[in-house]
């Protein structure tokens, strides 16, 4: 008996034993690891799963070569749109899992918190969502990298194609925190620089549920246009009350994100709202009707806007570490600024004094094709990403 | 004028919603004495069927039938596969049973249904708006004034007027007592649980149509239900009423005149109510 239990401690020992000595064989090879501390439920989920998505066709598209040779690898952790939670699952990633990239983080609040603590973990933060323009002027520091479009740039887009429209009078309702307000702020700002005015605003809590007190508001001010920074569920909830109301038919919707899972949610009552996108799928680029294809070959779904965003920004970083050689995270950062990158929907340049990336910005209108089971973005007008793009390390524009 | 009634009109729709859902939770904690934090996943789940139910038949009305005795089964089962057991643990338990059995049910519409949103449409009599003198007001935003009235009056009328009612009130009141009266206490508290998810349910296919199905639905409307509950008194449906109403009014009015301190204005009343009147304004001192 004793020397059975002997045995048996032994054999486990000993396989505890390989187990920990194993990783020094391998480290030849070693996965460049990605951390993606993402929205995966709660009411954020949408966001989170279009990056997983993102990150599923990239890891497929990889395979064969990887980065460096070495293959890609993604940990996900579940941060359910709380920031908190988003701080302490991106901890782990870096302290436990040893990731030096963190991307895919869904909520601007979370990025905040999160892309405050990497410079002491000495870690990369790419964001491909985040719209808060804080992130790339008052909170900006060098391992912060902005891919997609921010949310100044997003009004910024939708307001170039507001000055040439006859509409003269806005509403501006923003959801009550960062990217909400700031979007709001940036509107009014550029909205009034056009001389156009800005008949009146609100902030509704996120989450909102009941918006007829602001419906009710926007109709009394007379507004030709409302200017709409909500995020993806409560837009839907919007667009469907303001719909019942009959608004929609008086005073137009302008989104600062029209997305993809707004207009299979909203239906029809969608048709017509104007906004601007950070990559509609629509974009007519060779290297696009590619990616659509190959993400409706996976998904079996046209990409929505972060479909689109994190796939960029994750082919771009792979490129990036490619030229640097390693995946050293100093050397990426210098190989990164001022490097330009082939997008989605044009050409990309990573300024090296923000880490914006400039890339051109779009108008969309929601419209319906009879090609396509939902409703969807088609392109208004497009701005190059000098236009759109403001001064650095601020939310101006010149 | 118009603009008056708008606001009222708003702030009793919002009213009816939330006294359907906390209507329940206040019920089944007079009876079962049990915080149910599932409480809002049932209102979830009855919009998620109350959207297959509208595509698979085409049709509102059957989802707003059907769906309600289908979510009180399943609150009903599981109220007598897993709560049964634990009425007599420190009430921990059982708020970490339900918070556990929230999680699973919300997961599992997540995994069956997908992250995106299912929007359904009001039936065709009740689409689009009417003009109340000078305002356009959704005609299914009416129709839920009138849900909500209905239903309330419909529940008062059933505890103080049936012999059901009596007994179910018995059991609030003393279930021990009840119980050596010959009331069968265990189908009450079942029962009444599954009557209890079916209201929940009955909010979530009303609701539907106006905030689409989606998932964290059931968290948002739980907050303010508790706030309800806290405001008109646990176990009492004359303070569902009341406090359904009042926080109705707190958050419309709140977001129209005070933007800014709408969210306060509804937490203020429950600190006020929870300094002064600790129980509630219809509930029973103990």
């Amino acid at each position: 008996m004793r020397r059975r239990d002997f045995l048996k401690i032994s054999v486990a020992g000993a396989a505890g034993t390989s187990l920990l000595a194993a990783p020094r064989y391998v480290r030849a090879a070693e996965a460049i690891k990605i951390g993606m501390p993402a929205a995966l439920s709660g009411s954020y989920a949408q966001y989170g799963i279009q990056a997983k998505r993102a990150a599923d066709l990239f890891s497929k598209d990889v395979k064969a070569k990887g980065i460096l040779g070495r293959p890609v690898e993604f940990i996900f952790e579940d941060t359910a749109g709380d920031p908190a939670a988003a701080v302490r699952k991106a901890q782990k990633l870096v302290e436990k899992d040893g990731v030096k990239f963190l991307t895919g983080v869904a909520l601007s609040s979370e990025a905040l918190a999160v892309s405050a603590k990497c410079p002491e973990w000495k870690v990369l933060f790419m964001s491909t969502i985040n719209g808060a323009g804080a992130l790339t002027a008052k909170s900006f520091h060098r391992y912060f990298f902005r891919v997609n479009t921010s949310g100044p740039m997003g009004a910024r887009a939708i307001s170039l194609y507001l000055a040439e429209s006859p509409m003269k009078r806005f509403f501006a309702l923003g959801s009550d925190y960062a990217w909400g307000r700031d979007s709001a702020a940036s509107f009014t700002q550029q909205i009034t620089a056009a001389k156009k005015d800005i008949v009146g605003s609100d902030y509704p809590p996120v989450g909102t549920k009941d918006f007829a007190s602001y419906i009710a508001k926007i109709r009394q001010s007379r507004a030709e246009g409302v200017y709409l920074a909500l995020p993806g569920q409560d837009a839907t909830i919007y667009m469907k009350q303001a719909h019942q109301f009959g608004l929609n038919r008086e005073v137009k919707p302008i989104m600062e994100i029209l997305e993809l899972e707004n207009m299979k949610a909203v239906g029809d009552a969608m048709v017509g709202a104007i906004g601007s996108s950070r990559y509609p799928f629509t974009v007519d680029t060779p290297k696009n009707k590619e990616f659509v294809k190959r993400f409706h070959e996976l998904h079996g779904m046209y990409p929505d806007m972060f479909d689109g965003e994190t796939y960029e920004g994750l082919e771009w970083l792979a490129q990036v570490i490619a030229k640097a050689g390693t995946d050293d995270v100093e050397k990426v950062i210098e190989a990164w600024e001022d490097s330009t990158y082939e997008g989605l929907e044009g050409p990309f340049l990573m300024r090296k004094c923000d880490h914006q990336a400039v890339q051109p910005g779009f108008a969309v209108e929601c419209v319906k094709d009879p090609k396509y089971p939902h409703p969807i973005p088609k392109i208004l007008a497009t701005y190059p990403g000098d236009k759109v793009t403001p001064k650095c390390r601020t939310e101006e524009f010149s | 004028m118009a603009h008056v009634l708008e606001q009222l009109l708003n702030a009793l729709a919002l009213a009816g919603l939330l006294f359907l859902v906390s209507a329940g939770l206040s019920l089944v904690f007079g009876i079962l004495r049990v915080v149910n934090f599932a409480h809002g996943v049932f209102y979830m789940l009855g919009a998620y069927l109350g959207f297959t139910t509208v595509a698979l038949s085409g049709w509102f009305w059957p989802a707003l039938l059907v769906v309600p005795p289908v979510v009180g089964a399943i609150g009903a089962l599981l109220e007598s596969s897993t709560l049964r057991f634990i009425y007599r643990r420190p009430p921990i338990y059982q708020l970490l049973l339900t918070f556990g059995l929230a999680l699973i049910l919300e997961e599992s519409i997540r995994v069956l249904y997908g992250p995106t949103a299912k929007g359904v449409d009001p039936p065709p009599l009740l689409q689009g708006a009417v003009d109340l003198g000078g305002v356009l007001y959704p005609r299914y935003r009416l129709f839920l004034v009138v849900l909500g009235c209905t239903v309330g009056v419909a529940v008062w009328l059933f505890l103080r007027k049936t012999r059901a009612g009596l007994v179910i009130r018995a059991v609030a009141q003393n279930s021990e007592m009840a119980d050596c009266l010959g009331a069968d206490v265990v189908r009450v508290r079942t029962l009444v649980f599954g009557a209890a998810c079916a209201l929940a349910g009955l909010g979530g296919v009303a609701a539907a149509p106006m905030t689409t199905a989606y998932l964290g639905m059931g968290i948002g409307v739980i907050v303010d239900a508790f706030v309800v509950v806290v405001i008109g008194g646990l176990g009492s449906i004359g303070g569902s009423m009341a406090g359904s109403l009042i926080v109705g009014a707190a958050q419309t009015w709140g977001a129209f005149y005070l933007p800014e301190t709408a969210m306060v204005i509804m937490y203020a009343v429950m600190g006020a109510i929870l300094v002064f009147r600790p129980w509630g304004l219809f509930g029973e001192e103990e």
